[in-house]
């Protein structure tokens, strides 16, 4: 287990560094000279020594290898550098914007996997009957459904025309509690979507692929109670292929995030993001890659070593 | 003659009369608000047709309370509008009193916290600065903090991106408490546009000089670490050093450490000059009749009322501003807005075309349609494609459907442009009119320019959804006359990066917020600068440009710039299309906006008209 485990961790490490090297330069390689796009509306660009100027303070001067091992040392050394958009210091915004996203990401992993599970097992419980077609349905519905589309309509039912909660934006939850679920509520949900109703479906398929195995008959045969076969007998086996689609749900999830704040106005590390791209902000680009890649693969890397010890044949290897 | 008790009585009956009639409440409606006016215009200072208020100008009173709530796009940026970048000028003009301000037709002529001034030479003006202005920081206004501000942004270490508009600036000179004397480089026509606009917005030098002192103590501090790392490599150094080595290392401990203790001192001093300090990029402190109250980086920012704000005392309306403060919070989706609109959460949204039909109705909401002084425009590169020829560029011209475009991209919002300037303009020139619709003449000139069978130009536009629809529109129209424009759709950077590089042959351009003239035709028609990116020359309108930089007389500097439009226009150098007009769609119960006194009072108008809630708060 332990070679196991040092094997994945190595490769994790060596997708970061390849991450890294792409991220860096593929930004380099877009259209566009960030400096001046940022001050187009700002800066007269009469005066070429100002644009030198912000040019070098951002070291954009420099050789884009130099540039990069810069890059490298600083963003390990905590220095993640300035925003050219903002200003503001990257780390600075990065930990502002972090807990927003965290609660969001919580919420909807909270939403995806409880009610996805719930979905999954009733369909799968109540085969064929309507309840199962409804769900898969609602399942299909959740999959196929633009997250754009579902947010602005949301929005207005429950922001314009019910008002119950409010259509955007954000307050902290040691704020104001009770007003920060209702703001968080459509969000998380929008964001949950899709990947509850693939946990849905994939639920359903395991467990009806382990409710038909021989071992199931022999324990409705011994005389247990239904639902001490699904719980202690169906459950866990089941629950086993699930679980590699947990990475998935989280890159999906962290990936959702970028359209779910800017839709909902949350000032959280999506829109962030979004908003660099646009601006060829260098800064925020990578370093949200960067970790958004390792987050990731971190998650890959718990599914693998939790999978790897649910089940010893995966740990085998060459 | 002397005077008996009798006359005495009538005398003291007859003041109090008339002392009673004075302070009574009829009175003061008699003598209306006006009368309490402290404010002096004289011939050279015309009062401006738009300095009215009471029922004259809106029928209701204006009521304190409340809080306004807006949206933006994006949020703020930097809140020292001198660095960049700053994303909400609009916000910061709240924050900011400035020097000057401009009128609805674009000239920085109306008095504020530059009181009145006089050109003593054509190098020399001297102006007059107002009294009693406060800072929110309780530090007062005056020349001195004048002076300071000018010479800070023109210091580089400042990192001022405003610096290169003041370049034309010789000094600064302080003649008194209240009074400075600007110098000028040479004749600059310019100048009042220019310190109406940024490098005119004051700001408190208490809080520049705290805001300079915490990245002094920011860059001592790293300096410190520095010398500490290399004290201790000496002393390890000094330890292991034998013979006369070690004299020599013992005495570069002892520089090390002299040098350590110089920057300890140094940034002892600049951390008791930062103690309490905020940086301005942080927190914006100026004069103006909103102060900032809370900072959530791109979430909101609120901004309170300024109840020493000097304005409002000034016309007899201690009041200004009625409303307690307002909040900017950042909604990116333009949807999302409208919906924050109709659910009451935001009071006022400036709302696209597409989305008119959804409040013209709405009970709730009151819409404005204001002229908007922007300039769409098709622009050529006429430097390194076939819009060297003016007949290809005339037929460009007159293929466009200027009334079909402005309905199908902008539903019928925006009005035909025969140039750059906008008619309210000072700089328009009324003769001229939009380029009429004439596929027939469009086609015979491409086919005369030697393309019988048409030809295929490159072209660049941005993504936005109204880029897209006015770039098919018009690349149908130009197709019937021959002409194919194979258009690139490109997000803002990319696009940018095109024009530079002259990698287009026709693209479009967007004059935004036009005020004094020289600065838009230097940007789009003076080859030496990069703004223009060399895509023409055309050495009359060049010299024309630096002949009304030069001209003081306002006529004469108008009929120049009428002038520049007419050789514009006859060369068609561009196509000008429409100038936009704005939709505002605000909630009821905001009260005191003026359309008519808008339009005439421009900028101006909004720091002296501030709008109030109907009973003093939401509802």
């Amino acid at each position: 287990m332990t070679r196991y485990i040092i094997f994945r961790l190595f490769y994790a490490v060596l997708l970061l560094a390849g991450t890294m090297v792409i991220t860096f330069f593929m930004t380099r390689m877009l259209p566009g000279d960030p400096i001046r796009a940022a001050m187009q509306q700002n800066l007269d660009l009469r005066d070429e020594s100002i644009v030198q100027e912000v040019r070098a303070r951002f070291g954009l001067d420099r050789p884009v290898h130099i540039q990069f091992g810069m890059w490298t040392r600083d963003f390990f050394t905590g220095n993640w550098g300035n925003s050219l958009s903002s200003g503001q210091k990257v780390v600075d915004m990065f930990l502002q914007r972090a807990p927003v996203t965290l609660e969001l990401f919580f919420l909807s992993l909270f939403w995806s996997w409880l009610i996805g599970i719930i979905m999954g097992v009733v369909s799968a419980l109540k085969r064929n009957s309507m309840l199962d077609f409804g769900i898969t349905g609602i399942s299909i519905g959740g999959l196929s459904i633009p997250v754009f589309w579902e947010a602005i309509i949301l929005i207005y039912i429950f922001g314009v025309w019910w008002k119950i909660l409010p259509p955007s934006g954000y307050v902290p939850f040691f704020e104001d509690p009770i007003m920060n679920l209702k703001m968080v509520a459509m969000p998380t949900f929008v964001m949950a979507t899709h990947g509850m109703a693939g946990v849905a479906r994939y639920v359903r398929s395991c467990l009806l692929e382990v409710i038909g195995q021989d071992f199931i008959r022999t324990a409705r045969a011994k005389g247990l109670r239904e639902r001490a076969v699904i719980i202690s007998h169906a459950f866990k086996p089941a629950a086993i292929p699930v679980l590699t689609i947990f990475g998935g749900t989280f890159g999906g999830i962290l990936g959702g995030s970028f359209i779910i704040e800017l839709m909902f106005a949350i000032p959280g590390l999506g829109r962030m993001g979004l908003d660099a791209i646009f601006q060829r902000d260098f800064p925020i680009i990578q370093t949200m890659a960067v970790l958004g890649s390792s987050c990731v693969l971190i998650a890959n890397l718990v599914t693998d070593i939790a999978y790897g010890w649910l089940d010893p044949r995966v740990r085998i290897y060459k | 003659m002397s005077i008996s008790g009798k006359h005495l009585f009538f005398v003291a009956v007859l003041g109090a009369i008339v002392l009673l009639l004075m302070t009574s409440p009829l009175s003061m409606n008699a003598m209306g608000d006006e009368g309490k006016s402290s404010w002096v215009w004289t011939e050279d200072y015309p009062k401006p047709s738009w300095w009215i208020w009471g029922k004259e100008y809106y029928p209701e009173e204006p009521v304190r309370g409340g809080y306004m709530q807006y949206s933006r796009t994006r949020g703020a940026g930097l809140l020292n509008p001198n660095h960049w970048p700053v994303n909400d000028f609009p916000l910061l003009s709240g924050i900011y009193d400035r020097l000057i301000y401009p009128d609805g037709d674009h000239r920085a002529t109306v008095p504020w916290l530059g009181k009145h001034w006089k050109m003593e030479n054509p190098t020399s003006i001297l102006m007059k600065l107002r009294k009693g202005v406060t800072f929110h920081d309780g530090s007062k206004f005056n020349a001195h903090t004048l002076k300071f501000q000018v010479d800070w942004i023109n210091d580089r270490a400042t990192g001022c991106w405003s610096r290169g508009w003041i370049q034309p600036l010789e000094s600064i000179e302080v003649v008194d408490d209240y009074t400075v004397r600007w110098h000028l480089k040479d004749v600059w026509a310019g100048f009042f546009d220019i310190f109406a606009n940024v490098p005119g917005w004051a700001m408190s030098e208490k809080a520049l000089r705290g805001g300079d002192a915490i990245k002094d103590a920011q860059r001592l501090a790293d300096k410190v670490k520095l010398a500490e790392r290399k004290v201790q490599k000496a002393e390890k150094k000094a330890k292991k050093a034998t013979g006369s080595k070690a004299e020599k290392a013992a005495k570069k401990v002892q520089k090390e450490r002299k040098k350590l203790e110089k920057l300890r001192n140094q940034l002892a001093k600049a951390q008791e000059l930062s103690k309490g300090a905020k940086d301005m990029d942080e927190w914006a402190v100026g004069s103006g009749p909103w102060m900032l109250e809370e900072v959530r980086p791109d979430n909101y920012i609120t901004l309170k009322r300024n109840p020493d704000w000097w304005f409002g005392k000034t016309i007899g309306k201690p009041d200004m501003p009625y409303m307690d403060g307002a909040r900017y919070t950042v909604i990116p989706e333009l949807s999302v807005k409208l919906a924050n609109l109709k659910a009451g959460k935001i009071d006022t949204l400036g709302v696209d075309y597409s989305q008119y039909p959804q409040v013209k109705d709405d009970p709730n909401l009151k819409v404005w349609i204001t002229p908007l002084n922007s300039t769409l425009l098709l622009c050529f590169n006429e430097t390194s494609s076939v819009f060297k020829d003016i007949r290809l560029r005339k037929a460009v011209s007159h293929a466009v459907d200027r009334k079909a475009v402005i309905a199908a991209a902008s539903g019928g919002f925006g009005r035909l442009a025969s140039c750059s300037f906008p008619p309210e303009h000072f700089a328009h020139n009324p003769n001229l009119k939009p380029v009429n619709y004439d596929p027939e003449l469009a086609q015979k000139l491409v086919k005369e320019a030697g393309y019988p069978n048409g030809l295929t130009i490159r072209g660049a536009l941005y993504t936005d959804s109204q880029s897209r629809r006015y770039g098919e529109v018009i690349k149908t129209m130009l197709k019937k006359v021959g002409i194919t424009w194979k258009i690139r759709y490109l997000e803002p950077v990319a696009a940018a990066d095109t024009y530079r590089n002259l990698e287009y042959d026709l693209g479009t351009l967007v004059d935004g917020w036009v005020k004094d003239p020289d600065s838009l035709l230097t940007g789009h028609y003076y080859p030496d600068l990069e703004e223009e990116f060399r895509r023409n020359n055309i050495p009359e309108v060049q010299q024309l440009i630096e002949k009304a930089r030069r001209e003081l007389d306002f006529d004469k500097r108008k009929k120049i710039y009428w002038e520049v439009e007419r050789l514009l226009y006859e060369g068609y150098h561009d196509a000008w299309l429409w100038h936009f007009t704005s939709i505002t769609a605000t909630r009821k119960v905001v009260r005191g906006y003026n359309r008519e006194l808008q339009i005439a009072g421009g900028e101006a108008y909004w720091p002296t008209h501030p709008g109030w809630f109907k009973d003093g708060k939401r509802n």
